[in-house]
């Protein structure tokens, strides 16, 4: 197990932006009221690539939701630059497991949304800066098709600069890039990766993938079925983590290390049993 | 239809012909058989020759040109869009309400399928009273049964916008006018339409009836004009004319549905 303390010191010098303690979020389900999310107290630094991982139901998604404002938590505060979160904004811009792009846009008018609803820009503006996000993506040569007729990866793709046109001071990943072909994914990690540089946002992004975990992360959360980070890792492996130096063998030990100790920790988490009363 | 099986009939040119000569035959048998009937007078020895097609294309001929069919469609027409343009005005923002606020929806859900359910004729003498005879109680019987497909059908849609729409449109800062006016209004158009279509039939259906009742023009005049001259070629001419032009309102409609209508 890592020596990292719990509630994971933000890296010195670095620039405290959320702040979550004492977070609780329970749901009432059949009756029963179940505690999701349990005493969270965590820091996040500005431009931090946070992962949060942890076995299904244990309530990474509800984390997001309550940090984007769509949930309130039932204990405990949020804030946000020191303001407590009272609702959704955007300076919180979330990309949804689902595709959340509306069917009777194309894809460069699906991007021009998020600045519609800003406004005070002129639509060749707009049109300028949808086309430059859609062109990061890797979607240039798709910009008149509607999502019906993309594939899984390019309605990804398309919901990424839906929200990142819009220049979202923190960005919240809910598992984005699950049950796509690994071949996308690499790319997709290669893009949010060089996006997060060029744009010094904050990403906290939630996967069940490990691997995706420790290839992106500055620290990774561990979220156990009791709903309470159990652990964090420090994640300093040297970026870029692809190509030429994800073969050099210290690196690669390394990578593997890690991704077993945070595994590690996942099991441990699977096996607590939920919280109930 | 899909786009599909559009797509795989007009994919080629033979079976495009094929597909259109069928509809034609249709017709063309339908024409066959009303016309063997009428001369083996199956409409009775007084009418029968009247009731033939030969003799409403030959009173068609006649009433095109001395002008009767365009005095007595185009009142008929004026009707149905004045009122289908007032039912919209009140339907879509009723709809849209109603589709999105589900208290909304809860408090008018019976009263609105109990209105839908009764006849805009059972409101005619309360029309003339409140109107007096004339076009204005005509075209209100119209609205009144224009409505309801419009305000069902857009409140359905309204309804069936994805949270997940709406929630992105938040986290990218919308306010309420920018997510009704650029998520719930475009997802709830193909809906609208669907009301539209359905509106534009049961209002062309109601018109005859709603003409009946002391206007002095309009193709449901002319029926009752017509059997008081005794003119029953006529009669069934303009019988033709009601249908053809709801076949043509009915087809901008469908035309309207496809163009517009997003699939997902």
């Amino acid at each position: 197990m890592s020596d990292e303390l719990h509630n994971g010191s933000i890296t010195a010098g670095r620039k405290k932006l959320i702040s979550l303690r004492g977070v609780s979020k329970n749901f009432r389900k059949n009756g029963k009221e179940i505690t999701v999310v349990n005493n969270c107290n965590l820091d996040i630094a500005e431009n931090e690539f946070l992962v949060i991982v942890g076995p299904t139901g244990s309530g990474k998604s509800t984390f997001l939701k309550m940090i984007a404002g769509f949930e309130a938590p039932t204990t405990g505060e949020i804030r946000l630059g020191g303001e407590i979160i009272k609702g959704p904004g955007a300076d919180r811009g979330m990309i949804f497991q689902e595709y959340a792009l509306l069917p009777w846009r194309n894809v460069l008018k699906n991007v021009e949304l998020g600045l519609e609803f800003k406004g005070g820009k002129s639509e060749a503006r707009n049109r300028e800066l949808a086309m430059k996000y859609i062109d990061m993506v890797g979607l240039s040569s798709a910009v008149n098709k509607h999502p019906v007729e993309l594939s899984g990866g390019m309605k990804r793709r398309a919901s990424l600069a839906m929200i990142l046109v819009t220049k979202p001071k923190i960005l919240l990943m809910d598992g984005p890039f699950n049950a796509l072909d690994s071949k996308t994914k690499m790319t997709l990690h290669e893009e949010i990766t060089r996006i997060w540089k060029h744009e010094r946002n904050t990403i906290i992004f939630v996967t069940s993938d490990l691997d995706e975990a420790v290839k992106l992360s500055d620290r990774i959360a561990v979220m156990n079925r009791a709903g309470q980070i159990s652990n964090i890792f420090r994640n300093d492996l040297p970026r870029p983590r692809t190509g030429k130096a994800a073969l050099e063998t210290d690196f690669h030990n390394r990578f593997v290390k890690l991704r077993e100790e945070v595994l590690n920790e996942v099991k441990a988490g699977a096996g607590k049993a939920v919280c109930e009363y | 239809m899909s786009e599909k099986q559009q797509k795989s009939r007009t994919g080629n040119i033979g079976g495009f012909i094929a597909d259109r000569s069928y509809y034609v035959l249709g017709v063309l048998l339908f024409l066959v058989v009303w016309q063997a009937a009428s001369m083996l007078k199956m409409f009775g020895n007084d009418f029968s020759e009247a009731f033939s097609p030969l003799a409403a294309a030959l009173a068609l001929i006649e009433m095109a040109k001395d002008g009767d069919i365009v005095r007595h469609a185009v009142p008929s027409l004026r009707r149905v869009l004045v009122s289908l343009a007032c039912a919209i005005i009140v339907a879509l923002p009723v709809g849209v309400l109603v589709g999105y606020f589900k208290r909304l929806e809860q408090l008018t859900y019976v009263v609105f399928q109990f209105m839908r359910m009764i006849s805009p004729l059972a409101w005619m003498p309360i029309a003339i009273i409140m109107f007096g005879v004339g076009d204005v109680s005509v075209t209100f019987l119209l609205w009144l049964v224009a409505i309801w497909p419009l305000i069902l059908n857009t409140a359905h849609g309204a309804g069936r916008v994805s949270p997940l729409w709406l929630n992105m449109a938040k986290t990218m800062g919308a306010m309420d006018a920018g997510i009704l006016r650029k998520i719930i209004i475009p997802a709830a158009i193909p809906d609208m339409l669907t009301g539209l279509r359905l509106a534009v039939g049961v209002s062309w259906i109601i018109l005859v009836p709603a003409e009946m009742l002391g206007v002095p023009d309009g193709l449901g005049y002319f029926i009752l004009d017509t059997r008081d001259r005794f003119r029953y070629d006529q009669l069934i001419a303009t019988i033709v004319v009601i249908g053809a032009i709801g076949y043509l309102l009915d087809s901008v409609n469908r035309w309207l549905i496809s163009k517009y209508s997003w699939k997902i």
